[in-house]
C-alpha cells in the first residue's frame, strides 16, 4: 500500500524527493500518513479532491487484499 | 433546439480558457465556429479545497456543423496503424506484457516513437506511441503496486465518430478483476484518473487514454446505447419526450452518439454537474 501510494505521489508532484510516506499501524487500521512539498499541496489535493480521493479509492484494493483497513491522510505543511 | 444543438459538447477545464481550448480541441473547429455557453467560471479555491472546474458547452455553428458533416470522415487508415502497431511490439508476444515492476522512464519512451511520416489528425503516430509506451508501463507499475496481478495489452480506438481522434485503450485481463472495477466503476475511474496524471506529467501535457478492465467499458456503452434506443422507442410511441436518468459526460456522450442520426428523435442535455441529464425529444 505504501508503495502504491509512494509510487503515484513521486509522479505526480514537482518535488518527489520530499515526498514521504508514513505507514502508522493501529489496532483497527493502517493509517498513511503523506507529506509532500507545500507547493504540491494543491496537485496531491487536486480539484475538488479527486486525486486525494482517487488515491483512497485505489488503496483499498491492496488493502482488502491484505483484510486491512486503511485511511490516507495528507499532513498540512506550513510552508508554502 | 434544432438538430445542430446534438453536436453540443461539455468540457470541464482548470479555468474557462483551458476548458475552451480543450473543447475547440476535441473538436477540431477554431473559436470562431462555435458558440461557447460557460455554465460555470470554476474557482481555484485554496489549495484546491473549495476549487470547482470551469464548466462550458461548446456549440459548433450550424454553418461549421454543416461543413464538418459534408467533408468526409478523415481515411482511417486501418492497416496502416496496424502496421505500425505490430513493428513496435516484440514480434514473438504482440504487446502481451506481463505484469512487471517497471520504473516508466518517460523521457526514453519519447526517443523510442516511430519515425514514419503520418496524416492522421492531431495527435501524429509519433505522440501517440509515446503516449501509449508511457500509459502501459503506468498502468502496469499500478497494477504491480496494487498487488493485482493481470496482463495489460493496448489497442487504438476507432475514430471517434465526431472528432475523427483515436485514443490509446489500455486493457486489463485477468481473472477476478471486479475489485478494479470497484462500485459503478469508481475503482477504474479513479486509476484511470491517476494514470493520465502519471502519464500527463511525465509528457508534460495533457493526455487522454481511455483504461479498461475486461471489457467493462465497452459492455457499459453498449447497455447505454441500448438504452438510447429503447427510450427513442418510446419517445415516438407515445409522441413525447423522455428524460434519462442524470450521468456522467462521457455517459450522456454515448446516448447523444447513438441517436444521432435518428430520423425520429433528436437528444439534448439539460441540468448542471451532476444533475445534467439527457431528453430525448421528437423531430418534427
Amino acid at each position: 500500500m505504501k508503495e502504491l501510494v509512494e509510487y503515484i505521489l513521486k509522479n505526480l508532484v514537482d518535488y518527489p524527493d520530499q515526498v514521504v510516506v508514513e505507514e502508522i499501524e493501529t489496532p483497527q487500521e493502517t493509517l498513511l500518513e503523506l507529506t509532500v512539498a507545500g507547493s504540491d499541496m494543491g496537485r496531491v489535493i487536486g480539484k475538488k479532491g479527486r486525486v486525494i480521493n482517487s488515491i483512497r479509492t485505489l488503496v483499498q484494493v491492496p488493502a482488502a487484499k491484505q483484510g486491512k483497513r486503511v485511511s490516507v491522510e495528507l499532513i498540512e505543511t506550513g510552508d508554502r | 433546439m434544432n438538430a445542430e444543438d446534438r453536436r453540443e459538447i461539455e468540457v470541464r477545464g482548470d479555468d474557462v480558457d483551458q476548458a475552451v481550448a480543450d473543447g475547440l480541441a476535441q473538436l477540431g473547429l477554431s473559436r470562431d465556429e462555435v458558440e461557447i455557453e460557460v455554465l460555470d467560471e470554476g474557482s481555484r479555491g485554496l489549495l484546491g479545497l473549495g476549487a470547482r472546474e470551469a464548466v462550458v458547452v461548446i456549440k459548433p455553428l450550424s454553418a461549421a456543423a454543416q461543413i464538418k458533416e459534408e467533408r468526409p470522415e478523415p481515411e482511417p487508415e486501418p492497416e496502416m496503424v496496424a502496421e505500425v502497431v505490430e513493428v513496435e511490439s516484440e514480434p514473438e508476444m504482440e504487446t502481451v506484457v506481463e505484469v512487471v515492476e517497471v520504473e516508466p522512464e518517460f523521457e526514453s519512451v519519447t526517443a523510442t516513437a516511430v519515425t514514419e511520416a503520418t496524416e492522421e489528425p492531431k495527435t501524429s503516430l509519433e505522440e501517440a506511441e509515446a503516449e501509449r509506451q508511457a500509459a502501459q508501463a503506468t498502468v502496469e507499475t499500478l497494477l504491480a503496486k496494487m498487488q493485482v496481478t493481470a496482463t495489460v495489452t493496448t489497442s487504438i480506438s476507432e475514430p471517434d465518430d465526431v472528432t475523427g481522434r483515436r485514443i490509446n485503450v489500455i486493457e486489463i485481463h485477468g481473472d477476478d478483476l471486479g475489485v478494479l472495477i470497484g462500485p459503478r466503476g469508481d475503482t477504474l475511474n479513479a486509476m484511470q484518473y491517476l494514470a493520465r496524471l502519471i502519464v500527463g506529467h511525465g509528457l508534460h501535457q495533457r493526455i487522454t487514454f481511455v483504461v479498461d478492465v475486461e471489457g467493462y467499458r465497452q459492455r457499459r456503452e453498449l447497455a447505454l446505447s441500448r438504452l438510447a434506443e429503447r427510450m427513442a422507442g418510446k419517445v415516438v410511441k407515445r409522441q413525447r419526450p423522455v428524460s434519462l436518468e442524470p450521468m456522467p459526460p462521457h455517459e450522456r456522450r454515448i446516448i447523444h452518439m447513438t441517436l444521432r442520426d435518428s430520423e425520429e428523435v433528436y437528444t439534448e442535455s439539460s441540468g448542471e454537474g451532476k444533475y445534467r441529464k439527457v431528453k430525448i425529444l421528437l423531430k418534427e
